[in-house]
């Protein structure tokens, strides 16, 4: 009997520790914007959504974090594919080189990229030779996207195919099916989990990223001007009520987002 | 085995203690810290500290101001200490004027303020911590001055001469966002102001619809609008952009530090005037309001004006300004803020909800 209600306490004081923390550190913020967004009433909060420049930045922001999206979906499944599959000099290395963009500040990457892109390097040289423009433009939006947002994808497809039981495959070949086919009915069907929640942080993030955006973007409003840099300016400028409103409707696309990819991961998982 | 699960149990709650501890303390220092996570000290450890002979002064100032404030403090330090055996000591803490103006407002403990613009100090005197008296010194509470000039690449290729060129088809212009620099307002007031001077040489009248055109022109040809007049001035030394509008300090400074600009000073810009004062609450709270008074005065007088004439501002005290007047010619059309209608005006006719700015950007 003691023994029980001694377990029962010790659990029910980690659970409401857990939760406390969760609450505080988590929910109370969240829930504030939401609070904020709607301090000035639900008119001034339509008002700052339907801005032209606020709807026009979470607009342009979408449609840049999805390409950044697709490029990293892609090229982290094939980086996740090369990490695991195969072995050569320095895998390791590269291995723990590709969560390096999470421990930059993101201010160092867009300096990087404003150095490496700019209209004094080949590549930039070379993109205006062709006629377009990198930095300032949209291009450098997605390239400071992506960078940011690299690690997503790979890590989460790599313990994919680390539990991709080898027999799996043997049997789909011993069944005489070709290479293509194996990967596209019995790898990449694996895979998809993970990509399908990697890609889906990936956007979230791609989404919320300043640091890097704020200094590679030209920032013009309609053209280049990111919602993550256009809250910043609503807060500068004194309008947080703005800020909050154009948070709110990103914060809501990211839930939406995070909580589909938490079903398809259930449905999968079933 | 008993005896050894109760052992299991108790590390199990002792560890459970220590996360809600952590728990607690995080949650205490999130909610405790709010927007000041600066260098504020605890008001009795001032009062203490003060007994002993030494003061602490808290200093929030603009970032563009840093490297002139680094030579300031320490000689007003040993000024100060000469004048009354008191040893000060300095916390300074440097941000965008905007970010300074409400941390202060938000509760970090700045004793002096040192600000880009009168509009950040207002802010401060909006929430009550400092008296509307600031503003009553022989310079008008301004510590410096500077203009809004032009930066090009070296040897002036495109042969910008004024704010007209800006809006030639083709020069690509760079200008921090003053939405989000606070200081940027100086330039796109620079702007403005230099198309209602044009505008008024022309027709007669200060013509506010053709500033606007102007400006709109100009914006039009804007390939950047940064965070900040440093990430401007990067952007440009990256290699992009044909002009920057900023300050003339800035200027000279990354010119003493040998990057190449070629410095145009149009004929018709803005006088640029920095503030500085006590912020009264927190001065008197910390009992060092006579050192924060003596500060101030001290940034006013001919010492600091001379360091700061160094650092390519123009000083506001006669003195230092006629010793530094062969360093600074003043252009013909210079017109200060007061031409535009002031601050107030400025900030309902072009920074307001739907203001001039507003305009310029949406198109309308």
């Amino acid at each position: 009997m003691t023994n029980m209600l001694q377990s029962r306490w010790w659990s029910w004081g980690f659970r409401s520790t857990v939760m406390l923390y969760f609450i505080i550190l988590i929910v109370c913020p969240i829930a504030g914007i939401y609070v904020q967004s709607l301090s000035g009433g639900f008119q001034a909060f339509a008002d700052n959504i339907t801005e032209a420049l606020a709807w026009k930045s979470v607009l342009l922001t979408i449609k840049l974090a999805a390409i950044s999206t697709i490029v990293n979906a892609a090229v982290g499944t094939l980086s996740a594919w090369v990490l695991v599959r195969y072995r050569f000099p320095g895998r390791s290395l590269l291995n723990s080189l590709v969560d390096l963009p999470f421990a930059l500040p993101t201010a160092v990457i867009g300096l990087m990229i404003l150095l490496l892109l700019g209209p004094r390097s080949w590549i930039g040289s070379g993109a205006e030779a062709l006629g377009t423009t990198i930095l300032f433009h949209e291009p450098a939006i997605v390239v400071a996207m992506v960078f940011v947002t690299f690690p997503f994808v790979i890590r989460a497809v790599q313990p994919m195919l680390e539990e991709l039981d080898a027999s799996e495959e043997e049997a789909a070949y011993t069944m005489g099916a070709s290479k293509s086919r194996t990967f596209f009915r019995v790898i990449l069907p694996c895979m998809m989990p993970g990509i399908l929640s990697g890609a889906m942080l990936a956007f979230s993030r791609a989404l919320a990223e300043f640091g890097a955006v704020v200094l590679v973007a030209g920032n013009i409003p309609g053209r280049t001007l990111v919602a993550s840099v256009y809250i910043f300016g609503e807060i500068e400028s004194d309008n947080p009520a703005g800020a909050a409103a154009v948070s709110v409707l990103l914060l809501t696309f990211s839930l939406l987002i995070l909580w589909t990819v938490n079903l398809v991961r259930r449905r999968r998982a079933r | 085995m008993n005896s050894n699960k109760w052992m299991n149990r108790c590390r199990a709650s002792r560890l459970s203690g220590w996360l809600l501890a952590a728990t607690l303390g995080i949650s205490l220092a999130g909610c405790g810290g709010s927007s000041s996570s600066n260098v504020a000290p605890a008001e009795g450890e001032g009062a203490a500290a003060q007994e002993a002979g030494t003061a602490t002064l808290v200093i929030g100032a603009y970032s563009v101001a840093k490297d002139a404030l680094q030579e300031i403090l320490p000689a007003f330090g040993r000024e100060w200490e000469a004048k009354t055996g008191q040893k000060l000591k300095f916390q300074e803490s440097y941000e965008a004027s905007g970010t300074q103006a409400r941390s202060i407002v938000g509760g970090f403990k700045a004793d002096v303020a040192v600000l880009s613009l009168e509009g950040d100090m207002d802010k401060i005197v909006k929430a009550g911590l400092m008296s509307k008296d600031w503003k009553k010194t022989e310079t008008g509470g301004m510590i410096t001055r500077s203009l809004v000039v032009l930066g090009t690449r070296e040897g002036n290729p495109l042969g910008i001469s004024g704010f007209a060129d800006l809006a030639k088809p083709g020069v690509k212009v760079l200008f921090p966002n003053p939405k989000v620099s606070g200081g940027a307002q100086w330039d796109i007031n620079a702007i403005y102001g230099a198309g209602l001077k044009q505008a008024e040489r022309e027709s007669g009248k200060k013509d506010a619809a053709a500033a606007k055109a102007f400006l709109k022109a100009v914006y039009r040809n804007v390939e950047s609008m940064d965070k900040s007049g440093r990430a401007s001035m990067a952007a440009f030394e990256y290699g992009v952009g044909d002009v920057i509008v900023t300050y003339e300090n800035e200027l000279l400074a990354r010119v003493a530090q040998g990057v190449h600009y070629d410095i145009v000073t149009p004929d018709d810009t803005i006088l640029i005037e920095n503030p500085a004062g006590v912020v009264d609450v927190n001065a008197d709270a910390h009992g060092v309001r006579e050192a924060a008074d003596a500060l101030v005065a001290y940034m006013q007088g001919a010492d600091a004006q001379a360091v700061f004439a160094e650092h390519g501002f123009r000083p506001v005290n006669e003195q230092a300004a006629e010793r530094f007047a062969d360093r600074y010619e003043t252009p013909s059309g210079l017109f200060d803020i007061g031409y535009l209608g002031g601050w107030d005006q400025v900030r309902s006719e072009l920074y307001a909800k739907r203001g001039v700015w507003y305009q310029v950007l949406a198109g309308k």
